[in-house]
């Protein structure tokens, strides 16, 4: 079973007076394991893909099943808490919550699972050392650099232990060293973890490191290409 | 998970201090308005309470007019007729005292072109058990040198103030004319004229605040009152003192029926009385001064509200973020209303304490510059009920002025606040 499979996909929203068509009809399959590179032009509806794969939203028509589950078949709060266990997010602008620690930042989503304080703690740490961040667990997002930002980003999304990575444009705010940087975090990260990895980028970069490039164009697949390392 | 919702909440109090401060300082302000005022109407009822008992004690009970507690009644002192002995007769009465007061032609001594001064003045009978049971009721009375106070075994003997001494050109020693009821008569000495005081005026008065007493008024003993006018109907007031043993509100209806089986129109008040009248002008006097404070704190509510509004709409990404690691709606309900309750709590808090300092410097300021009868002071109340409540309350609040801001912060869909910049 594929861990995540979307079938005649369909996702409308209304912007002002007109209904903007953002996915018309979209299948993909996803496997465990995989690290799959979504590519595609502004306006294509990755954004709104990456919304539906990473269960923060439910398509309009078609289905979506997250290892095998129907998203559409769950409430509000079943939603919270699936992508609070399976998914982790990483964002283009980091998305850290200013006020927190890098450490806080990390235990936020554990904190939302009911994790007990020690033991959030003690992963955070170990989460933040893996990333490179041990000396800077106490530090603010301020008073970090934008690769430092998004390495605890990343640590937070591995809170859960998720099955699925889910990353918007991770490298788009940061210069081409420090994003390659990230990337050959994220690519280990998935290896040592088995993580399976969703990558939505512009950056060719950024795809090569994927094992297969999707290619989306109007709300549908247009091409997919299997890449061999 | 509360710490840790308290923990956020807290550090993002803490992070906009500017916004943070405007708005506790709004909740300050009405709460320390609500403090200093019901402070203040508790120190309030605290004075006159320890007045009435100061004066009553546990044990005494006064003979008034029925009408004096009436509202359609004027609020000057009303005359009434009594039978002193059916009162001394009730039991449980140990000592009873009163007070009568008629108006009479009084004839003085003469001026330098040998005119005689006379007029007419109030007089007022005071029994003898009244300046040696019941002082309470006369205060502290400063007599010029060489004068003195009537004790039991005087008859025909008269005391004055300074003001009136001038008036009638008399000394200590010397004879006042007191005409009374048909052809009765006296010649009474003046064995005391009391020091004229601007100042200290109010506390010369006989029966406090009770009597009609003024500066023209002339005293003289009980005995020689009955002889000028036998008809005792003129009484002003009349206090008596219970046995050990007995419970003065029950002497007290006991002998309010059986005067008023003689026929007089009369009630019986004890301290009781009197204070829960009190306490019903103070609950008055509090709804209205509740009803300012309100204001106040509505207001500052409204300002929790707004900043609470603005906090959201800043963090609309922090929400997004929250809802997409894990946070579902109560979580971030959560998160706000102790946001917004902290901001009240602190308002509170600070509040309280300067509405305390508020009530206490009034306090002081009132005994500084008044003097008051007995040298009765404002006591300054800090009722620990009052502080608890108010923070539960500051609390509640800002807990309730978040309330709709949060509810918009927890429906807000994920995407929408995500895609927020």
């Amino acid at each position: 079973m594929a861990l995540l499979d979307l079938q005649g996909v369909t996702k409308d929203y209304p912007l002002g007076s007109t209904t903007v068509n953002a996915l018309r009809g979209l299948d993909l399959s996803i496997e465990r394991g995989e690290i799959v590179a979504i590519m595609g032009p502004s306006g294509s509806g990755k954004s709104t893909l990456m919304h539906i794969l990473g269960a923060l939203d439910a398509p309009t028509d078609g289905e979506a099943r997250f290892q095998g589950q129907d998203l559409r078949d769950l409430s509000e709060d079943a939603l919270v808490t699936l992508r609070g266990r399976k998914v982790g997010f990483v964002f283009q602008t980091f998305n850290l919550i200013q006020t927190l620690t890098a450490q806080q930042n990390v235990e936020l989503p554990m904190t939302f699972l009911g994790v007990r304080r020690g033991e959030r703690a003690e992963r955070a740490r170990a989460l933040l050392a893996k990333v490179g961040l041990a000396e800077r667990v106490g530090h603010r997002p301020n008073e970090l650099s934008g690769g430092e930002r998004q390495r605890v980003a990343i640590a937070r999304a591995l809170a859960n232990d998720p099955e699925i990575l889910l990353a918007d444009e991770p490298t788009g705010n940061l210069d081409s060293e420090t994003g390659a940087t990230i990337l050959r975090l994220l690519k280990q990260l998935c290896e040592d973890e088995e993580k399976t990895m969703i990558l939505i980028t512009h950056d060719p970069d950024a795809a090569a490191i994927a094992d297969r490039i999707v290619r989306l164009r109007d709300g549908r697949v247009v091409e997919e290409v299997r890449h061999v390392h | 998970m509360f710490i840790e919702f308290l923990r956020l909440a807290g550090q993002s109090v803490l992070h906009r201090k500017l916004r943070s401060i405007l708005a506790v300082l709004g909740v300050l302000i009405g709460i320390m308005a609500v403090v200093m005022l019901i402070s203040f109407g508790l120190s309030l009822k605290g004075l006159m309470t320890g007045e009435v008992s100061k004066v009553f004690g546990v044990d005494t009970f006064m003979i008034m007019d029925e009408n004096v507690f009436s509202r359609s009644h004027s609020n000057t002192v009303k005359e009434y007729a009594l039978d002193l002995e059916t009162l001394r007769g009730v039991e449980g009465v140990k000592t009873v005292a009163a007070v009568r007061q008629r108006t009479a032609f009084i004839q003085g001594g003469t001026d330098d072109s040998g005119k005689a001064q006379q007029g007419f003045f109030p007089v007022m009978g005071l029994s003898p058990e009244l300046l040696t049971d019941f002082t309470a009721f006369t205060g502290d009375l400063v007599f010029e040198e060489g004068g003195r106070q009537i004790a039991e075994t005087d008859v025909d003997v008269a005391v004055v103030r300074r003001q009136l001494a001038d008036r009638l050109g008399v000394g200590v020693g010397d004879a006042i004319l007191i005409a009374g009821e048909k052809s009765n008569e006296i010649t009474a000495t003046v064995i005391g004229i009391l020091a004229a005081s601007e100042e200290k005026e109010q506390d010369q008065e006989f029966g406090m605040s009770m009597s009609a007493s003024s500066a023209d008024t002339i005293y003289i003993p009980y005995a020689t009152m009955d002889r000028l006018w036998p008809e005792g109907n003129d009484f002003l007031v009349t206090v008596a003192r219970t046995l050990p043993g007995y419970e003065v509100d029950e002497v007290a209806d006991r002998a309010e029926a059986a005067l008023k089986a003689e026929g007089s129109r009369v009630a019986a008040i004890t301290s009781g009385d009197i204070t829960s009248l009190i306490d019903q002008w103070m609950t008055y006097i509090n709804i209205f001064l509740a009803g300012l404070a309100g204001i106040s704190l509505l207001v500052g509510g409204v300002g929790v509200m707004n900043t609470m509004f603005t906090s959201v709409l800043e963090r609309t990404k922090d929400i997004g973020v929250m809802k997409a690691v894990g946070a579902k709606n109560r979580h971030i309900l959560a998160v706000f209303l102790i946001e917004s309750g902290l901001i009240g709590l602190f308002g509170g808090v600070i509040g309280t304490m300067f509405g305390l300092g508020a009530a206490a410097l009034i306090c002081l300021m009132i005994n500084a510059l008044t003097s008051m009868p007995g040298g009765a002071a404002f006591p300054f109340i800090a009722s620990p009920t009052l502080i608890a409540a108010t923070l539960v309350g500051a609390f509640a609040l800002g807990a309730v002025s978040g309330l709709w801001p949060a509810w918009r912060a927890a429906r807000m869909p994920v995407v929408d606040a995500l895609r927020y910049e």
